[in-house]
């Protein structure tokens, strides 16, 4: 049994109390008449959200609420020319035979909560349908992971932490799901870890590189019709492009001036992330408590908001070509049709060795918080038994 | 003489009070060890700043030195389809026989210009109308003999004390618009314009529409080119890719790409989600001065800012009538009308004055055909706010371009 060391959320009053006077003294802008979402954020929106956030949200119960549903731990990791990190994560194991480890790796603005809905699916499932033993981590940076101290922590030591966390629990041979940066990474775990200790990789975000380098690949890319998801797909990732992507490159370039307002403004903060909640999502019916209580993990966190953009820069001057990340174990992609990123499947082909692909009606980027039973039994059709990826996993009795 | 209706700027007790109360509750963030000013702006700077601007900066000290040196005023000007919106401008008659009126537009943030060679951005700093703050006594009380200027600096809507645009569409020709109607409603029925930053690309339109009937001239220090296209354009086209370029082209081209590479984020959020931003900006003070101080110290030649300049700046953004959030919306407005602006061509004389810090350079075989180009100044020093770094240089190109002998001399009736 491996020696874990348990952790209760437990944000400090004084934590609490700074944010309420900051909450208080909010200073909003002006906003042009009929503009929608077209500039960014709607003010009616923010100002709902602040004053809930300052009036009626309660912290403590949805901390409570995350400390009863979700067993977390912390260990110290340690990365290469990093030093060591203490690295906060949820953990489930199930009681079901033939269980199989499953790492869960989030992205940006996500969180370890984006497990929430998808652990107890995945660790007690209905009989006769495959279990999973559960690692969901909090990335160095986020939640309550403590941040990187030195330049240069990339997605590609992001995988390593991944790594080196399912092994100090003892899964030596487990399977890969991630989203959004999760993906990125993922794909880094499978591809430097596997076939020996990573047997299979699934996400839900697919982000290959344009096929001109591959003259095959961009033949075939030319040729092949495109279906309707696929072209709809490829308008939406050219509207995100186009209009969506500002966040992106200013965390790419200057996480640091960003962050002092993500730091500083809890209005600010919300703003920055709550468009994405809302814009990249198919029509999901955010409550206020659960926007609140998402972007309180970010303001409540243990860096602090800022750390987070970082991986965007590190990203783009360290990760020199992803496509040398191929992954040569068994690969699931599940595309949900308001994800934002959307390739033609010609584009991903080589990406992994692919044994299964789900085209879905409904979903989007949070394909975990939206429809998590899409995305589990996406799952379980891919490791359970009959499955694509059945058996891959030596299962410890 | 036209009625006018003077402004001081007297930011109330509670603006104040509610500026020390939220710089008293700053949260700062962690940084990286030995980030230096790759990520952004160190969190030393910011330390220091927000520290100085919670502690000993004097606003009110700040408010009445503006207030002394330059002369203020507002005035209602109507806008097509947008209505009337109350400008605030400085304002300064010369004395010396023969001063010609000159419309100087700051900078604020630009838009992308999507051209053929690269995306070009058209940068405008977070200026404001207190970049005339220098260059307005030379302008208006030169030593003898030398041109002189009329000054009218117009505050855009939505920067400063001016009232911010209610409707969308507020883009570069409306700013025009603006600036324009404020010196025919000052009985400047002929004038010249002097742009940097976005004040570069509205002082364009404004010479294209409004000349040469009313504006005799055109100067900028910030020169942004049409892209040669080589089926509409084939020999400006073959001229660019035959000619060499200068040493200082050279390594202006090479800045302004690295100004694409890891310059531009600020504008990409700005030119599509203002009003997310935007909340960040409005909120918080420490927020706004990294936003700002970013590009007042990576777009200078090496200016020695002093933190009272920099607060006061920055000051000026916060205290502003509308709020900072205002001022970045006319990137999104640039962006989603730019096949308007490539109409806009200069007929009037042009000057160009080029300074080497300048975000970004373009080749002066792709700059001759902007405007009628009649001066060319190459400067050693100086970068994007020319007007507050290297005040001196800039006014000189004006008087030379201006003065007897130059070549835009007498363009103006100057009238008695």
């Amino acid at each position: 049994m491996i020696a874990e060391t348990p952790f209760t959320i437990a944000i400090p009053d004084s934590e609490l109390e700074l944010l309420q006077r900051k909450l208080q003294l909010t200073r909003f802008p002006d906003e042009l008449e009929d503009v929608g979402w077209e500039y960014g954020v709607p003010l009616a929106d923010v100002r709902r959200l602040v004053d809930y956030w300052k009036d009626g949200y309660d912290w403590q119960k949805a901390e409570a609420a995350l400390n009863a549903e979700l067993p977390q731990f912390t260990r110290n990791i340690e990365v290469d020319g990093q030093g060591t990190l203490s690295v906060h994560y949820v953990h489930k194991k199930s009681d079901v035979p033939g269980a199989i480890p499953l790492i869960f790796v989030h992205g940006w603005p996500g969180n370890f909560i984006e497990v929430r809905k998808i652990l107890p699916m995945l660790t007690v499932p209905p009989k006769d349908t495959q279990a999973f033993h559960v690692v969901a981590l909090s990335l160095p940076g986020y939640g309550f992971s403590e941040a990187p101290h030195r330049k240069g922590f990339g997605p590609i030591q992001m995988a390593e932490v991944g790594h080196k966390l399912m092994l100090a629990l003892g899964y030596t041979q487990y399977v890969t799901q991630g989203g959004d940066w999760g993906s990125i990474i993922t794909q880094i775990i499978a591809a430097m870890y596997g076939p020996k200790h990573v047997k299979a990789w699934h996400t839900n975000t697919v982000i290959p590189p344009h096929p001109i380098w591959n003259l095959g690949r961009y033949l075939r890319y030319m040729v092949t019709p495109l279906s309707q998801a696929e072209r709809d797909g490829m308008e939406r990732s050219l509207e995100f492009q186009k209009t969506g992507q500002g966040y992106f490159i200013e965390q790419a370039t200057k996480p640091q001036t960003i962050g002092y307002s993500l730091t500083d403004s809890p209005a600010g903060l919300l703003a920055w992330i709550y468009e994405k909640l809302f814009t990249l999502t198919d029509s999901y019916p955010w409550t206020d408590d659960e926007i609140l209580t998402w972007i309180s993990i970010y303001w409540f966190s243990r860096a602090g908001p800022t750390s987070a953009g970082r991986l965007y820069y590190e990203n783009r001057v360290s990760t020199k070509d992803l496509s040398r990340y191929s992954v040569r174990v068994h690969t699931g992609f599940s595309y949900f049709p308001q994800e934002v990123i959307r390739p033609p499947k010609t584009w991903s082909r080589y990406l992994g060795k692919i044994v299964q692909e789900v085209e879905h009606e409904k979903g989007g980027h949070f394909a975990a918080w939206e429809v998590p039973e899409l995305l589990v039994d996406d799952l379980r059709k891919m490791f359970g038994k009959g499955g694509p990826a059945y058996g891959l996993v030596q299962v410890k009795a | 003489m036209t009625a006018e209706t003077p402004f001081t700027i007297a930011i109330s007790d509670s603006e104040l009070e509610l500026l020390q109360r939220k710089l008293e509750l700053t949260g700062l963030p962690d940084e990286l060890e030995d980030a230096g000013w790759d990520y952004g702006v160190p969190l030393a700077d910011v330390r220091r700043l927000v520290d100085h601007w919670k502690g000993s900066y004097d606003w009110r000290k700040a408010e009445a030195e503006l207030n002394a040196e330059l002369p203020q005023f507002t005035r209602d000007i109507e806008v097509d389809e947008h209505g009337t919106l109350n400008v605030h401008y400085v304002h300064k008659k010369s004395d010396a026989s023969g001063a010609i009126p000159l419309l100087f537009v700051h900078g604020c943030k630009c838009r992308a210009l999507e051209e053929i060679c690269n995306k070009l951005t058209l940068v405008t700093g977070p200026g404001s109308f207190i970049e005339v703050r220098k260059i307005l006594p030379m302008l208006t009380a030169p030593p003898e003999d030398t041109q002189a200027f009329h000054v009218v600096a117009v505050g855009l809507p939505g920067y400063g004390f001016s009232e911010a645009p209610h409707k969308k569409g507020f883009g570069p020709i409306q700013m025009a618009e603006v600036g324009h109607k404020l010196m025919l409603a000052l009985g400047y029925d002929q004038y010249v314009a002097q742009g940097g930053d976005w004040g570069s690309i509205i002082t364009r339109i404004i010479a294209a529409k409004y000349g040469p009937t009313h504006v005799k001239a055109w100067h900028t220090n910030m020169i942004i080119p049409g892209p040669p296209h080589p089926i509409r354009d084939p020999l400006r086209f073959l001229r660019f890719m035959v000619t060499p370029l200068s040493n200082a082209e050279r390594r202006g081209m090479a800045r302004g790409l690295e100004f694409r590479k890891i310059g531009m984020g600020y504008l990409m959020e700005q030119a599509t989600k203002p009003q997310t931003i935007g909340y960040s900006l409005a909120d918080s003070p420490v927020g706004l001065l990294s936003w700002i101080y970013e590009k007042l110290v990576a777009w200078t030649d090496n200016y020695p800012w002093t933190d009272d300049e920099v607060l006061t700046w920055v000051s000026i953004y916060w205290f502003s009538r509308a709020g900072p959030t205002s001022a970045g919306r006319l990137y999104y407005e640039n962006r989603v009308s730019t096949k308007e602006l490539e109409k806009y061509n200069v007929r009037v004389h042009t000057g160009f004055s080029y300074f080497p810090q300048e975000l970004f350079r373009a080749p002066k075989a792709l700059t001759r055909n902007l405007g009628k180009v009649v001066q060319d100044t190459e400067h050693e020093k100086g970068g994007h706010f020319a007007a507050w770094e290297v005040p001196e240089l800039l006014v000189g190109d004006l008087r030379k371009m201006f003065g007897k002998g130059g070549p835009a001399h007498g363009v103006v009736q100057a009238k008695m």
